[in-house]
């Protein structure tokens, strides 16, 4: 049903129909601007929203509050941008990057994190109205966290805008779950901020050669694997043939190594260390034999885990193992084992 | 050396025979080059009658394997006979690749 609007903002409504291609074009060019922003910043966010607003929607704001506004440029939020970040800490980033991109009109931005009192819960988001070069009307970008976006989509989905009024029982359930969700906000960005800093810690026990102090895990792995631990072995390797070295992920050796009963990257420092030269002799044989003058940078450490599982007894079974967790189980792996176990019996490290 | 290309459902079957050595590899290149341009589907390599393999023929499996990840598709090589797959493993190849 059409709405009955005064000259005033029958007028602004008009010059909205007028002004929908302009805004279009906009959404889309500050959609990349911010995206492209925040990439070149290394800032990663859970999404990037936009919407122009509908004629039905500004008809209904006009409706309510026309009398506030004289002309189109006097409504901030017919162009809306949304950044949804992950964590909470992120927001006041993102705000950071869009200050730098665009003039903030602070009189009409408002951060509604800061309006809640000491015993209130609800609503939490910062809301700038920018100023775009060479456009005549503002945007409204809105920065939330993840939780924050969840509640207040669904909150809005409560219906609090339709103008029906809304029991007291469910507006105090939902103040409560944004208490919890506030609170668990906050938990995430504790524990990224903890993860860092464990990071931190390990990159440097790492740098500094205290690896019986790091426990073994992905990140620690991944971190010991930039220190190029097979590095050497796979460079004495390529010179049985000449053979140029194709870089590939070592990572699927974090779950050998494990299956080694490694506890701490010193154990695996150790293990290359004791088996370099039976890894060495098992690709002279292999290799020695052929013109194969290409190889994967996992020759080295696959080498090592065969040489330490035959000088342990793993046999046959072992091998097999060691490929069933590489490739996945298959009757193959028993062929490989085998073709292995004839090839290292009389290798001299066997005999040592 | 021969190849043959055949486009079956979803899937890009292609056939190889004879020995990838280098002169096989060579003349298989200008064919494998043109398929990358179909990297982006899943892609069989059947190897059901190749016979030998050998470094060229390796950089002719990477270099598609490579074209394939940039264009988010999946390559599979199958029916390899135990030389190859013995091959692979020595190269530290054979993770590399999903081998059916």
């Amino acid at each position: 049903m059409k709405k009955l609007l005064s000259p005033y903002s029958e007028a602004i409504l008009n010059e909205y129909l007028e002004q929908l291609p302009l805004f279009k074009t906009m959404e889309a060019q500050l959609k990349t601007t911010i995206r492209d922003c925040l990439s070149d910043a290394g800032i990663h966010v859970a999404g990037l929203e936009s919407r122009v607003k509908t004629e039905s929607s500004l008809a209904g704001k006009l409706e309510l509050k026309g009398y506030k506004y004289k002309s189109l440029a006097d409504i901030t939020d017919i162009l809306g941008i949304r950044v949804i970040t992950f964590y909470r800490d992120d927001v006041d980033v993102v705000a950071s990057a869009i200050e730098r991109l665009f003039e903030v009109d602070w009189e009409n931005s408002v951060d509604k994190r800061k309006l809640h009192d000491l015993d209130s819960f609800g609503y939490l988001s910062l809301h700038y109205v920018c100023r775009i070069p060479d456009m005549p009307f503002r945007v409204e970008i809105q920065m939330r966290s993840l939780l924050q976006h969840a509640w207040a989509n669904l909150y809005h989905d409560t219906g609090y805008k339709s103008g029906l009024e809304i029991p007291k029982e469910y507006i105090r359930n939902m103040n409560r779950l944004a208490g919890m969700l506030e609170l668990a906000d906050e938990q995430f960005s504790h524990i990224r901020t903890e993860l860092t800093d464990y990071r931190r810690r390990v990159q440097t026990l790492v740098s500094t050669g205290n690896l019986d102090d790091v426990l073994l895990d992905g990140d620690t792995f991944k971190g010991y694997l930039e220190l190029d631990p097979f590095g050497q072995l796979n460079r004495r390797i390529a010179a049985i043939n000449q053979a140029e070295i194709h870089e590939v992920s070592l990572m699927p050796y974090l779950a050998i190594f494990k299956n080694m009963g490694c506890k701490t990257l010193g154990d695996i420092a150790r293990i290359i260390k004791d088996y370099f030269e039976g890894a060495y002799q098992i690709a002279c044989f292999q290799m020695g034999l052929t013109d194969l003058d290409i190889m994967a940078s996992s020759v080295g450490p696959q080498n090592i885990c065969i040489a330490y599982t035959l000088k342990n007894g793993g046999g046959k079974a072992g091998i097999r193992n060691l490929f069933d967790i590489l490739n996945g189980p298959s009757e193959s792996n028993v062929m490989m084992a085998e073709f292995i176990l004839g090839q290292a019996k009389d290798l001299p490290f066997m005999n040592q | 050396m021969e190849v043959s290309v055949s486009h079956e459902k979803n899937e890009i079957i292609v056939r190889f025979s004879g020995r990838m050595d280098t002169p096989g590899a060579q003349e298989i290149a200008p064919q494998m080059n043109a398929l990358t341009e179909e990297a982006g589907k899943t892609v069989i390599l059947d190897c059901t009658d190749l016979t030998y393999i050998s470094s060229s023929g390796l950089r002719i499996f990477l270099t598609f394997h490579k074209a394939s990840l940039e264009k988010g598709g999946k390559v599979i090589i199958r029916n390899i006979c135990n030389e190859i797959r013995n091959v692979f493993m020595m190269t530290g190849f054979l993770n590399l690749f999903e081998i059916q």
